[in-house]
């Protein structure tokens, strides 16, 4: 036969090939760039950041978005930003995950006859709306086309209102479920002022939360954490703020409270009453005699002894919490949120008002100038009258845009059936989601992160938004499609730009005449561009107590209601991982445990141990829960911290068409609420006070925990100090304890860490940014069930030693303490690995090779922290979720350990660059994942032999607070614990 | 029925030996091939589980985190563990001159390089990525990288791998003079690979001068290794800061639990081998009788171990040491726990009752008994340990899976296998060391 060498190669590589183990080859890589033409502004290898505003929550925090090779891989905090100051949250992390989501619309979907839906062209799509659009105009009902959106400030909000009038409509509906409404009426009915006011955290000494939990989801989590934590730890102030907690349920704001205080939620205003009873009472208040007349009046019948049985607290404590509020220097209470909005949230928000007011912290601590933008939105009751008149078949047309309230609102409210009277509907929506599901045209949208726009989370502060990227598929920007469209009805309006971007220019040369003094508009276009916005200060806004106020504003029920055997009462409770429900289509936050819980992937019905032992219920029975309006079935989970007679259900799961990751996970608590609007006159929804009926039923609902043990077993984890020891000066820490092998050497470096436990809330920001950053993949519930997460960092929560149930029962308290590789100088994982896959490096790191690991998980059985993660199996990630994967980090395959490497490609990065600039590294410049994310700042990283550095000092061996976690194992970690301080 | 000092009956003539042993390598019956096909496909399912675990990962067994070894690794230290009475009864009996180990010493070793073959996958079954499976040899590569020798596992393939290469050698040295016998009487292509077997065995005086000398020799070089391997194997555990692993007791804990499995499986294997093949005159209640008081004595031992532990942790005090023997006797496995102790400690005690350590059915059942018992003891070690270590938080379970039960099952079959196929081709007792113990044949006895 005759061979030429061509044909031998090609047999050669073909037999190669075919040959090859499957089990055995890694998955090809992917084409790179998504970019046809490259951008000038691209260099392979070199991230570019792009600032813009995050949309996961009305929040609206700066954020940059780290684009490489024209992908946007990473989003963080925007350090320039004034409401989250470089921190974001983890549903702002995953903001990537709904960008990239494999389940994102492409085309435009239409209805067809037979109830299914057809991709139509962007032509067709439009012609469609306005072929309609036209008609109603026709039929002369222009002025009843509806529009709801979410939260919308600015341009975006500027255009649908001119796209709306140009048909003569007037109804654009501004609804988040979430919307403040007790708050606001609250607000109202004490100042007149019907709006969000601003939270000033800084420089707070003590803090009274009536069950808000402002660290996780109300309002401004991120802002709130800094500004928060940043009192906390113990700083070179050697202050200290403390927290005190009023509220049903131990949230994990709670566990952050140096006090949590067990009250029924109807019982909270009243509660606040009896505190403005104790400072009038006791001349405390800061107020005019005529002042302090008026309100000793108004709080006539509330004292601490009439409030004392309803509220479940001694006269004593009453007196002395009340005390304690007034004559701190700076104080602030704070009530707002699910935990309030029962039938009496108005009258609660009113009466911590009063206290506000009474101690002066209105104008300081809270402050009417540049309120929050959520106080513009609607309301359910709003939303409510809407749906009514969708049932008379009022509405000829109804557009949403990024709204779900098909299943963020309560469902007996009958949105369905009013939605089916409904003859055109059209979502905006870049995901299916419940409500699109009901739509007759679906018309896919650009994310916020393709996006041109603004927002403005509070009065002044102007975000800018920009795309960080291509449009992932063939969606279109919403300002694009309301020009468009708008031009082409050719009524009313100009709808003169081209195209929405120009738009946003446009409108921002008015915030240009107002921030951009001494300026060009394109220099300070550009400059707010590279910002993410343009910041204004406010004059202060003053409002005084309303002449109208009466005592009936104020108070709630005089008794708490008895505890019925038989009936619960319900508190949903947001989700810091779904928010009102839309986190739960990413895996990140599906698989992001539930801070206080552990649970992932699901809903569940939390039970006090006393009413679990009651019931005869353990951890994952299955619960048939009832209420008025619906049935539904969920596993037990025994919650400490949860007040007898309370049972709580996360909101946010229980999806039916929102993409792989939320379907048919949990079940959707809004079912069973009550769909009446609250009847205190704020009409919001009722997200707390519903009674239910609960029925074991026999079997078992699988809970994907993370963490089973409740409690640290006297083992010293989480490690406490009394503030007084502190002032006074602690004892030394001890020394390394000897080691058989010598001294590890650092030559340039040695990298560590310091984690204050203090100052950590729990909020698990740095677990999702820490899977954004190194590509941890997502394993699904059933593989959580076996024990196989992967996160690198995790947030571990511990109850405090003390009964749960029963007579001696005492407030449950409950820490957080994140745990990641503790890199130990004297690391029981490098002894042990076979084949040096685990080594320790001249800076300190354990470093984990893993193409040269063999799969022995050695080194993760060895690991006293348990942190190593093992690729039970190759990680599927579809595309386009795959985009994006950070190309700095390694993919791992199956069969090899991977675990937290302080993220050295960053710290890589910032040794490169500081060659190529011909200088020493600076402290500071360096940030692994976690602490780039961490709003409460617990997280330092540095240099451990640089004596100057920040986490050098702060792990400083005289000082009394920091403790390495199993000291007595002699690891010599590179993480230092601060202690939690006990006030 | 009177037997001599060696177990054997008396009046057996050199002849005799040679047709009654040789009655094993005859011609199988449907029975021997309906057991060898079940076994076969047994191996074919594990193996083919195996297969499905290197395309798919290693997470289709039930491992997580924290509990990273489970059934693999107890299934790997109790093949280990069997291979031991192998040695222990060929080179240490040997050398002690206990003189009933002619007549089993032979089914032992089988025991033991079976045995080993049989641990010797689990080290690659349970690794993430078995294709890589070399880079723990201590071949240099092209990087100069060497395994690391701090870890307990490089020492592991060194004990094993050395522990295989000896035992095996002892193996066929020992059959030397059997295979001649072999050879002188088999025709064809069998003779041929016989007589290669045999390395020309003439049994000349020179020759048996040269062989008992390096028997001798070998036996020396075994003996160290049966403590060696198994201490070596138990320091996978105590050489790691794991509470219920890091111990001091751990290596004479594992020896004396290896020679307590071995023993009742050298039990379990010549009853049925005695039985089948009609050898009871050279297999006799005698040679199980006294290796049953050897399993007393080892139930014994390994009994005073545990109470060692179990003190050691009290009277340690160490909080993390306490609590997880404390885990061990409450917590999710206590079941699997108080299982091992009765069947390793407690029903083997029985044996002190002549009546039931000669009664055939209850020896079975209580070698069975301590099978079990020390499969579950290296699995509550294994398991426990890493459920239930330092920081509460990562506290897990271990479930096993339907591949993992596969796979170990497949051990057991692929283990029963090879010696089935071993006594058919090879003589499963030793002709000329029971000639040994038998009078010279004199003229006179005609």
């Amino acid at each position: 036969m005759d061979l030429k060498r061509r044909d031998f190669l090609k047999i050669i590589g073909a037999t190669t090939v075919a040959t090859t183990l499957p089990g055995c080859t890694p998955k090809a890589p992917k084409s790179l760039i998504p970019y046809i033409i490259p951008h000038e502004e691209i260099i392979p290898g070199k991230s570019v950041w792009y600032a813009s505003v995050c949309r996961e929550c009305p929040a609206g925090c700066g954020v940059n978005i780290r684009v490489r090779e024209g992908r946007a891989t990473k989003a963080e905090g925007n350090p320039l930003h004034p409401v989250n100051h470089g921190a974001l949250c983890a549903r702002g992390q995953a903001s990537l995950q709904g960008l990239y989501h494999p389940d994102r619309i492409q085309t435009p979907l239409l209805r067809t006859a037979t109830g299914g839906w057809e991709p139509a062209t962007w032509e067709k799509a439009e012609d469609v709306v306005l072929s309609h659009l036209q008609e109603t105009l026709r039929q002369g009902k222009g002025r009843d086309v509806v529009w709801i959106s979410s939260l919308q400030t600015g341009s975006l909000r500027a255009l649908l209102g001119e796209w709306l009038a140009s048909v003569g409509s007037k109804n654009l509906l501004m609804y988040e479920p979430f919307g403040h409404e007790a708050l606001k009426k609250g607000n109202e009915r004490v100042f007149g002022a019907a709006t969000v006011p601003v939270y000033e955290f800084a420089g707070v000494d003590t803090i009274y939360s009536f069950g808000t939990d402002f660290l996780e989801t109300w309002l401004s989590p991120v802002a709130f954490a800094r500004g928060f934590a940043g009192e906390r730890g113990f700083g070179e102030s050697g202050r200290r703020n403390t927290l005190a907690y009023f509220g049903p349920r131990l949230s994990m704001t709670a566990a952050n409270a140096d006090a949590w205080v067990d009250v029924h939620p109807d019982m909270l205003g009243n509660l606040a009453l009896a505190f403005v009873s104790v400072v009038v009472g006791e001349g405390l208040s800061r107020l005019s005699v005529a002042e302090t007349t008026r309100i000793s009046a108004l709080v006539e019948g509330f004292g601490p002894e009439q409030m004392s049985w309803p509220t479940g607290l001694t006269v004593d404590r009453i007196v002395e919490l009340g005390r304690a509020f007034a004559k701190s220097p700076s104080s602030l209470a704070i009530a707002g949120g699910a935990v309030i909005e029962g039938e009496f949230g108005a009258q609660t928000a009113a009466a911590v008002n009063l206290l506000n007011y009474v101690c002066g912290n209105v104008g300081r601590s809270i402050r009417f100038e540049g309120a929050e933008s959520p106080g513009t939105l609607n309301t359910y009751a709003d939303m409510d009258r809407l749906l009514r008149q969708m049932e008379r078949n009022q509405v000829p047309a109804l557009f949403l845009s990024e709204v779900n309230p098909v299943f963020t609102i309560p469902s007996s409210s009958g949105i369905a059936a009013a939605l089916a009277k409904v003859p055109f509907i059209v979502a905006c929506t870049s995901v299916m989601d419940e409500t699109a599901s009901l739509a007759t045209l679906v018309l896919p949208i650009h994310t916020p992160l393709e996006s041109w726009g603004d927002y403005e989370p509070r009065e002044g502060v102007h975000g800018v938004m920009q795309p960080a990227m291509q449009p992932v598929f063939g969606t279109k920007m919403l300002g694009d499609i309301l020009l468009h469209t708008g031009r082409r009805l050719g009524r009313a309006g100009s709808f003169a730009a081209p195209d929405f971007h120009v738009y946003v220019m446009e409108r921002w040369k008015t915030i240009h005449a107002r921030c951009g003094k001494g300026k060009t508009f394109e220099e300070f276009w550009v400059e707010s561009l590279a910002r993410g916005g343009a910041w204004e200060t406010l004059p202060p806004q003053q409002v005084r107590l309303a002449r109208t106020l009466a005592a009936t504003d104020l108070c709630g029920p005089k008794d708490a209601p008895p505890l019925s055997g038989k009936t619960f009462t319900l508190l949903s409770s947001p989700s810091i991982a779904h928010y009102d429900g839309r986190g739960a289509n990413k895996p990140w936050l599906q698989e992001m445990p539930d801070p206080i819980t552990r649970l992932v992937w699901g809903s569940w019905i939390e039970l006090s141990p006393d009413d679990a032992v009651r019931l005869g219920v353990t951890n994952g029975d299955r619960i048939q829960v009832s209420s008025p309006y619906a049935r539904c079935e969920l596993p037990a989970y025994i919650k400490r911290g949860l007040r007898v007679g309370c049972v709580a259900i996360p909101i946010g799961q229980g999806h039916t068409s929102y993409g792989r990751y939320a379907n048919g996970v949990g079940v959707n608590v809004t079912a069973l609420l009550d769909p009446k609007p609250s009847a205190d006159g704020s009409g919001g929804v009722l997200w707390c006070g519903t009674k239910v009926e609960l029925v074991k039923l026999p079997g078992k609902i699988a809970l994907a925990s993370v963490q089973e043990a409740e409690s640290e077993f006297d083992r010293e984890i989480i490690q406490e100090i009394p503030l007084a020891a502190l002032v006074r000066g602690g004892e030394a820490a001890p020394v390394n304890a000897p080691s058989l092998y010598p001294p590890q050497e650092y030559l340039k470096h040695h990298w560590g860490m310091a984690i204050d436990v203090d100052k950590c809330t729990g909020c698990s920001a740095c677990v999702t940014a820490c899977y954004a950053e190194n590509n941890v993949p997502v394993v699904g519930k059933q593989e959580v069930m076996n024990g196989r997460e992967m996160a690198w960092i995790r947030i571990d929560r511990y109850y405090a030693d003390k009964a749960a149930t029963g007579a001696e029962r005492e407030p449950a308290k409950a820490g957080f303490i994140p745990v990641l590789c503790q890199q130990c100088g004297a690391a029981p994982c490098e002894t042990v690995c076979p084949v040096y896959a685990a080594y320790h490096t001249d800076e300190g790191l354990n470093g984990q090779v893993y193409n040269r690991c063999i799969g022995t998980r050695y080194c993760a059985n060895n690991c006293p922290y348990k942190v190593r993660r093992f690729n039970w199996f190759d990680h599927d990630i579809p595309e386009p979720l795959n985009w994006q994967l950070n190309p700095d980090v390694t993919v791992r395959t199956k069969g090899v350990m991977e675990k937290c490497t302080f993220c050295v490609q960053r710290i890589v990065e910032g040794k490169n660059t500081a060659r190529m600039e011909h200088r020493e590294l600076v402290d500071g410049e360096i940030a692994p994942a976690c602490q780039q994310a961490c709003p409460a700042q617990a997280i330092t990283f540095g240099d451990l032999k640089d004596p100057e550095s920040q986490v050098s000092k702060l792990t400083e061996e005289r000082e009394p607070r920091p403790y390495h976690m199993l000291e007595e194992l002699n690891t010599r970690p590179a993480v230092t614990y601060l202690k939690r301080i006990t006030a | 029925m009177t037997t001599d000092r060696a177990g054997m009956e008396y009046k057996l003539t050199y002849s005799d030996t040679d047709i009654d042993l040789m009655k094993t390598m005859r011609p199988a019956g449907r029975l021997y091939w309906a057991l060898l096909t079940v076994l076969f496909l047994l191996v074919m399912a594990g193996g083919w589980a195996w297969w499905m675990q290197i395309q798919t990962g290693i997470g289709l067994a039930g491992k997580n985190s924290p509990v990273g070894w489970a059934m693999y690794i107890t299934t790997f230290v109790y093949w280990v563990g069997i291979a031991h009475s192998g040695t222990l009864i060929s080179a240490i009996l040997f050398l002690v001159r206990v003189r009933w180990r002619a007549a089993v010493y032979r089914s032992a070793e089988a025991v033991t390089v079976f045995g080993l073959m049989t641990a010797g996958l689990f080290p690659f079954i349970h690794l993430g990525r078995v294709w890589v499976a070399h880079w723990i040899l201590p071949v240099p590569n092209f990087d100069g990288l060497w395994p690391n020798f701090r870890s307990p596992l490089a020492w592991d393939v060194l004990a094993i791998t050395t522990y295989m290469t000896v035992s095996s050698t002892f193996f066929l040295v020992g059959m030397l003079p059997d295979l001649a016998i072999v050879r002188d009487r088999v025709k064809g292509w069998r003779k041929k690979v016989y007589g290669f077997l045999a390395q020309g065995w003439q049994g000349t005086d020179t020759q048996w001068k040269h062989y008992t000398a390096a028997y001798v020799f070998l036996a020396a070089l075994a003996t160290p290794l049966v403590i060696s391997v198994h201490s070596i194997v138990s320091w996978d555990f105590a050489m790691s800061i794991i509470p219920g692993w890091h111990s001091t007791i751990f290596a004479p804990y594992f020896v004396a639990g290896a020679i307590h499995s071995g023993l009742a499986m050298v039990v379990l294997l010549l009853i049925p081998l005695r039985r089948s093949f009609g050898i009871e005159k050279y297999i006799t209640m005698h040679h199980l009788e006294s290796l049953a008081k050897f399993i007393v004595f080892t139930a014994l031992v390994v009994g005073f171990a545990y109470m060692v532990e179990f003190f050691a942790a009290w009277y340690g005090n160490e909080k993390y040491e306490k609590a997880i023997f404390l885990y061990r006797m409450v917590g999710e496995y206590a079941w699997a726990f108080w299982l091992l102790i009765t069947t390793n400690v407690f029903v083997p005690l029985l044996l002190w009752s002549k009546k039931i350590r000669t009664s055939i059915p209850c020896l079975v059942v209580i070698c069975i008994s301590v099978e079990i018992g020390m499969w579950l003891e290296r699995f509550v070690i294994i398991v426990t340990s890493l459920a239930h270590d330092y920081l509460p938080s990562a506290w897990g379970l271990y479930h096993p899976t339907l591949t993992d039960s596969m796979i170990v099952i497949g051990s057991f079959a692929w283990f029963f296998f090879l010696f089935m196929i071993f006594v058919k081709v090879l003589p499963a007792v030793s002709m000329w060391e029971v000639k040994e113990q038998l009078p010279p044949p004199l003229k006179e006895r005609g």
